[in-house]
C-alpha cells in the first residue's frame, strides 16, 4: 500500500518534471532573441528573415527620413562594415539623432528592410552625466512659460 | 545521501559559479565606438584663458582629448595621470586637451588651480562637442592620431597603462586617415 | 569630519562583526553563556556603529558635505530635500551601506527578541550573522566605502541619477526590497545554526517563522512597489518586463514562498528536513545573487551599473556561502532523515509538496531564462536575450497551477481524507468556479488563459471565504458571540492562519489583475495639434496645450490633455517630460495616470514641437485591471501583518505571571470545525 503511494508520488513528480521540461525547452528555443550587428545580420542573409532580433549599431548620418504626422521613421543602421535599412512606426525617442547608437527590436522582412517594433537609444549608465547651468533650459527656451507651476 | 557520494554535493554548485565568473569576465559593452577609425569631429572652441583653439591646429600631433568637469569625482582621480602624460611626452608630439563638460569656467579654473594644470583646456558651451563625440558622461577620453582620426576611446578614469598603450601605439603607427588639407 | 566619523563607524562595525562571528560560533560550540552574552553585546555594538554610520551619511547628504565622496557623487544643491535624503540608495556605495545597516538592525533585533532564549541555536545564528556582516561591513569599510574624502571638496555635485529622483515611490521601493532581501539572512542563519549544532529538528523552523514571514512580506511589497514605480516612471504602460533585475527579486520570493509552505509540513509531520534547509539557503543565496546582478553588470539590464571590485568579491562570497552550506548539509546528512512519510495521496501535505515542486520548477525556469544568455555566450559567443514571451509562456501555466493549489491545499486535512470530506469542502468552490467560467464565456471572453484564471480565482476565493465562515461559525458556537465579534476573534486568536488566507486573497486579486491587464490592454499613439482629439474605446483624448517651465534641478515640459470617458468629462490630464541637467538629452517621462475602479487611463508624452509647442505626440494606453494590482498588494500587506502579529490568547485568570503568559497551552479554537488547529505550538515563536 505504502509502496504504491510512493510510486504515485514519483510518477506524479516525474510527470510534472517532464511537462515543465518540455515547456522549457520549447520556450527557450523559440524565444531566444539574437543580438546582432548590422554586418552580422547582412551575413545571415535570408536565414534571418522573420526571426525576432535585436539589432545594435549606429544611426547612419544622412539616412533619417521622418514623417511626424504619420509617425513614420526610416533610417539606416550601420557598423564599420555593413548597414541595414530600418523602418519604425511610432514616436522618435527623444534622444534619437544621426550618429547615435541604437538598439532596435524587430525582425527582418523579406524585402530586406528591418521592421522595428521597439527603438531604444543606447546610453551608458556607467558614469554620472553632467550637471550645471541649465542646459535643458536653453534647449527649450522658446516654449518656456515664465511662471513656475506646480 | 549517506554514502561518500554526499561529499560530492557541493560540486553541484560549481558549474553555476563558473558561469557567473564567466559573466564577470565578459565585456558588457556590446558597442564598439562607431567613431573609431573615423575622423574626429572637428571643433573650434575657446580656451579657459580666452584664446581660441581648434582640433585642426593640432594636426600632426597625437591628441589626448579628455572630457572632464570639476563636479566629477573620478576626474579628480585621473588628474594625476594626465599630469604624468603631459610631463612624459614632448608637447610637439602629444598634446593633451581638456574639454570642460557642463561646468562653469570659475569652477573649472578653481579645480585646476587646486590640482595642477600643464595643458590646454577648452570650454564647450551646450556640450555640443561632447554630443558630437557621443560622450555619455565624464570622464571620457579620446585618443586622436596625427591625421585627426580617432584611434581609441576610454570610458571612465584613465590609468597610466591605458594612456601609455594608446599614445605609444598612435605615435608608432602612421595616421589612420590621410591628413585633409 | 563626516568622512572620519563614518569611516571609523563602519570600520568599528567590521571589526565588531569579526568578534561577533568568533564569539557566536565558539559560544555555540562550547555552550558558553558568558561568550553568548559577549556576542549579544557585540551585536548591539555593531548595530550602534552602523546606526552612527548611516546617520552620518544622511547628515552629510542633507548638509551637502561634498567632501564626502558619496555626497560628491550623488548630491547636488538643486536636488529637493526628499530626493537628497533617499539618494542614500541611489548609487552603489550608499545602497551597500544601507544594506549593511539593515543587516546590523536585524541582528540586533534577533538579540533583543531572543534575549531570554536559552536555545543552542542562538549563538551559532549570531555567529553566522557575524560572518555575513563581516563581508558586508567589510565592503562598506573598504572597496565600496562611501566615506572617502574628496579634497579639496567640490562646490556642487551632479545629483542622483534622474530616473531615481523622478518619483516619490523611489523612497519606498528600494527600502522594502532591502528589508526583504536582508531579512532572509536571519532564517538562513538559524538554518545554518541547526546544521552546525546538529540540532536539525523543528526548533529552527519554529524560531524563524516570523523572521521569514516578515522579510517575505517586505519582499512582496518591494516587488509590487517596484512594479508600481516602473509603471509610473518608465512610460511604456507596463509594470513587469522580466528584466534580469526584476527576476532577481522574484527568484528569492519564489523560494521563500515555497519555504513558508514547506516548513508547515516539517512542523506537522517532520518531513522535508533537507528540503527546507535547501530552500532557506537557496533563498539567501538568491538575495545575494540579486544584489550581485544589480551591482556587477553580469547581465545586461536597465538597472545594472558596473563597478570593478564589487563583482568578484560578491561572487567569492556567493561561492563561499554555497560551498560551505552544501558541505554542512552533506556533513549532517545522516541526521536529516524524516521520521514521517506521506500517508495519503490527497492530503494537506501532499498538496504542499506539489506546491513546492511547482515553486521549485518556477524558480528554475526563471533562473534558467535569466542566465541563459550567459550560457549561450559562454558556449558560442553569441549575444542573445530571452524575452518576455518565454517567461510568460512558462510562468502562466505554473502560476495557474499554484493558483489552483491555493484553493485546494488549505481545505484539505492533514494525513488523509475521505470522499465525503472532499465533497463537503469542494462542491461549492467548484460550482462557483464553473459559474465564473460560464459567465466569462457568456460575456465574450474567448482566450483560454483568462477563463481558466477567473474560474480558478472564483474557486480559490470561495474556499477562502468558506474557511473564514467555518472559523467564524465555530467561534460563534463556542463563545456565543455575534458575526463580527467572531470575525474579530478568529483574526486575533488564530491570526497566523487567517492572515495567511488574507495573503492568499491578495494574491488572487493580483493574479486576476494580471490576467485582465494582460488580455485587455490596448494603446494608440498619435501626433495631435492643439484642439485635435483621438478616440480609444470609450475614451476621448484631446490635446490642449503644451508648455515648459524651469525648476532648480530640471526643466519640465508639461502637456495638457482633456479626456472624457463615454461622454463624461474627466478633466485635464498632464503627462510630462522632465529634463534633468544631468542628462539633458535623455528626458524622463512622467506619464499621467487616471485610475478608475476597473482600469487606468495612461498618457505618456512621447514627443513635442520644440519650437512653438503646436503639436504633441502622445501614447494613450487603456490598462484594465492595473489598479487592482496595488490593491492586491495592500491586501497582502494586511494579511502579512496579521500573520506575524503577536497571538492573542484567551488568558485564564490563573496564569498571569509576568512574561509567562505565552507558555499557557493554547486552547483549540477550531476543534469543532476541523481536526485542524493552528500549527504553532504554544509559545514557540511568541518569544
Amino acid at each position: 500500500m505504502k509502496r504504491s503511494k510512493l510510486l504515485w508520488g514519483v510518477l506524479g513528480g516525474a510527470a510534472v518534471v517532464a511537462a515543465i521540461g518540455t515547456l522549457l525547452v520549447g520556450g527557450l528555443s523559440e524565444n531566444v532573441v539574437y543580438f546582432l550587428t548590422p554586418s552580422e545580420l547582412v551575413a545571415r542573409g535570408t536565414e534571418a528573415v522573420d526571426q525576432p532580433l535585436r539589432l545594435g549599431g549606429q544611426v547612419k548620418p544622412g539616412s533619417v527620413v521622418w514623417d511626424a504626422e504619420e509617425l513614420d521613421l526610416i533610417f539606416a543602421v550601420q557598423d564599420s562594415v555593413g548597414e541595414i535599412g530600418v523602418r519604425y512606426t511610432g514616436a522618435q525617442p527623444a534622444m534619437f539623432r544621426e550618429g547615435i547608437g541604437v538598439v532596435i527590436e524587430g525582425s527582418m522582412q523579406g524585402n530586406g528592410v528591418f521592421e522595428a517594433t521597439n527603438l531604444m537609444v543606447k546610453h551608458s549608465n556607467e558614469y554620472k552625466a553632467p550637471h550645471g547651468d541649465s542646459i535643458p533650459g536653453t534647449m527649450y527656451e522658446s516654449i518656456i512659460r515664465p511662471e513656475v507651476e506646480e | 545521501m549517506r554514502g561518500r557520494l554526499r561529499w560530492m554535493l557541493p560540486l553541484a554548485a560549481v558549474p553555476f559559479l563558473g558561469l557567473l565568473m564567466f559573466g564577470l569576465a565578459r565585456n558588457p559593452d556590446f558597442f564598439p565606438t562607431p567613431l573609431i577609425g573615423e575622423p574626429a569631429p572637428s571643433w573650434h572652441l575657446e580656451t579657459l584663458e580666452g584664446d581660441s583653439l581648434s582640433l585642426a591646429e593640432l594636426r600632426g600631433k597625437v591628441v589626448v582629448l579628455n572630457f572632464w568637469a570639476s563636479w566629477c569625482v573620478p576626474c579628480r582621480a585621473e588628474h594625476g595621470v594626465l599630469l604624468e602624460t603631459a610631463r612624459t611626452y614632448p608637447v610637439d608630439e602629444v598634446q593633451v586637451v581638456g574639454i570642460v563638460y557642463d561646468d562653469s569656467r570659475r569652477n573649472a579654473q578653481r579645480f585646476l588651480d587646486q590640482l595642477g594644470n600643464t595643458w590646454l583646456h577648452v570650454v564647450d558651451p551646450g556640450i555640443r562637442t561632447a554630443i558630437d563625440h557621443g560622450v555619455h558622461g565624464v570622464p571620457e577620453t579620446f585618443f586622436v592620431d596625427r591625421g585627426g582620426a580617432i584611434g581609441a576611446k576610454h570610458i571612465g578614469p584613465l590609468t597610466w597603462d591605458v594612456v601609455q598603450a594608446n599614445v605609444d601605439s598612435l605615435l608608432a603607427s602612421p595616421p589612420v586617415t590621410a591628413p585633409v588639407p | 569630519m563626516n568622512s572620519l566619523i563614518g569611516s571609523a563607524a563602519v570600520t568599528a562595525a567590521w571589526l565588531g562583526s569579526g568578534v561577533l562571528a568568533v564569539l557566536g560560533l565558539v559560544a555555540g560550540y562550547r555552550r558558553s553563556p558568558e561568550l553568548l552574552r559577549g556576542a549579544k553585546y557585540t551585536a548591539t555594538f555593531v548595530f550602534a556603529a552602523m546606526a552612527v554610520a548611516l546617520a552620518t551619511m544622511e547628515w552629510a547628504l542633507l548638509t551637502h558635505d561634498f567632501s564626502v565622496e558619496y555626497v560628491a557623487n550623488v548630491g547636488s544643491l538643486e536636488t529637493p530635500p526628499y530626493y537628497t535624503a533617499i539618494s542614500l540608495w541611489s548609487s552603489l556605495e550608499g545602497s551597500i551601506l544601507f544594506w549593511a545597516f539593515i543587516l546590523a538592525a536585524y541582528t540586533a533585533l534577533v538579540v533583543f527578541v531572543q534575549r531570554r532564549s536559552t536555545s543552542r541555536l542562538l549563538p551559532y545564528a549570531l555567529g553566522v550573522l557575524g560572518i555575513v556582516g563581516l563581508f558586508f561591513y567589510g565592503l562598506v569599510a573598504t572597496v565600496a566605502s562611501p566615506f572617502g574624502v574628496v579634497s579639496p571638496a567640490p562646490l556642487n555635485g551632479p545629483g542622483p541619477n534622474p530616473l531615481l529622483q523622478n518619483h516619490p515611490l523611489m523612497g519606498l521601493h528600494p527600502p522594502l526590497l532591502y528589508l526583504g532581501y536582508v531579512g532572509m539572512a536571519v532564517p538562513f542563519a538559524f538554518g545554518i545554526a541547526a546544521l552546525l549544532s546538529g540540532k536539525v529538528d523543528e526548533e529552527w523552523i519554529r524560531t524563524t517563522r516570523r523572521w521569514t514571514v516578515t522579510p517575505w512580506a517586505f519582499l512582496s511589497l518591494g516587488i509590487i512597489a517596484g512594479a508600481w514605480w516602473s509603471y509610473e516612471v518608465l512610460g511604456w504602460g507596463g509594470y513587469w518586463a522580466w528584466d534580469p533585475v526584476e527576476n532577481a527579486s522574484f527568484l528569492p520570493w519564489l523560494t521563500a514562498t515555497a519555504f513558508l509552505h514547506s516548513v508547515m509540513v516539517q512542523e506537522r509531520r517532520g518531513m522535508l528536513k533537507t528540503w527546507n534547509l535547501t530552500l532557506v539557503i537557496g533563498t539567501f543565496l538568491l538575495t545575494l545573487f540579486g544584489t550581485f546582478l544589480t551591482r556587477s553588470g553580469v547581465l545586461d539590464s536597465v538597472h545594472a551599473f558596473t563597478e570593478g571590485f564589487i563583482g568578484p568579491l560578491f561572487l567569492a562570497f556567493i561561492a563561499f556561502v554555497t560551498l560551505t552550506s552544501l558541505t554542512l548539509i552533506a556533513w549532517r546528512a545522516d541526521r536529516l532523515h524524516s521520521p514521517g512519510s506521506l500517508d495519503g495521496v490527497i492530503s494537506r501535505e501532499s498538496s504542499f509538496i506539489l506546491n513546492n515542486l511547482i515553486f521549485a520548477a518556477f524558480t528554475f525556469t526563471v533562473l534558467l531564462g535569466t542566465t541563459f544568455p550567459l550560457v549561450i555566450e559562454a558556449i558560442n559567443g553569441d549575444r542573445v536575450s530571452v524575452g518576455p514571451p518565454y517567461f510568460n509562456m512558462v510562468s502562466i501555466p505554473l502560476g495557474l497551477l499554484l493558483l489552483f493549489l491555493m484553493g485546494v491545499g488549505p481545505a484539505l486535512p492533514w494525513r488523509r481524507t475521505t470522499g465525503e470530506r472532499l465533497k463537503r469542502s469542494f462542491v461549492r468552490p467548484v460550482v462557483v468556479g464553473l459559474v465564473v467560467a460560464t459567465a466569462s464565456l457568456a460575456l465574450g471572453v474567448r482566450s483560454p488563459y483568462p477563463i481558466i484564471t477567473f474560474a480558478f480565482a472564483g474557486f480559490v476565493m470561495t474556499t477562502i471565504v468558506d474557511e473564514f465562515r467555518k472559523g467564524i461559525s465555530a467561534r460563534r458556537r463556542i463563545s456565543g458571540v455575534g458575526f463580527f465579534r467572531g470575525f474579530g476573534q478568529i483574526l486575533t486568536r488564530n491570526n497566523r492562519r487567517y492572515g495567511g488566507y488574507t495573503v492568499h486573497a491578495g494574491i488572487v486579486v493580483i493574479i486576476v489583475a494580471l490576467a485582465v491587464s494582460g488580455t485587455w490592454r490596448f494603446e494608440r499613439e498619435a501626433t495631435l495639434r492643439a484642439g485635435e482629439h483621438m478616440v480609444l474605446g470609450d475614451y476621448t483624448v484631446q490635446f490642449d496645450s503644451l508648455w515648459a517651465f524651469e525648476e532648480p534641478h530640471r526643466v519640465v515640459v508639461n502637456s495638457a490633455f482633456t479626456a472624457s470617458r463615454a461622454g463624461r468629462l474627466l478633466g485635464t490630464i498632464e503627462p510630462r517630460m522632465n529634463f534633468y541637467s544631468q542628462q539633458p538629452n535623455e528626458p524622463i517621462a512622467t506619464p499621467a495616470v487616471r485610475s478608475f475602479i476597473d482600469a487606468d487611463l495612461y498618457l505618456t508624452l512621447m514627443a513635442f514641437d520644440q519650437q512653438n509647442a503646436s503639436h504633441a505626440t502622445v501614447r494613450v494606453i487603456v490598462n484594465p485591471g492595473v489598479p487592482w494590482l496595488w490593491i492586491g498588494g495592500m491586501i497582502i500587506a494586511i494579511g502579512a501583518i496579521l500573520s506575524v502579529a503577536p497571538q492573542r490568547h484567551r488568558t485564564p485568570a490563573v496564569s498571569v505571571f509576568a512574561g509567562r503568559a505565552t507558555e499557557v497551552p493554547k486552547t483549540d479554537e477550531n476543534s469543532g470545525v476541523d481536526a485542524e488547529r493552528d500549527l504553532e505550538p504554544a509559545g514557540a515563536t511568541s518569544s
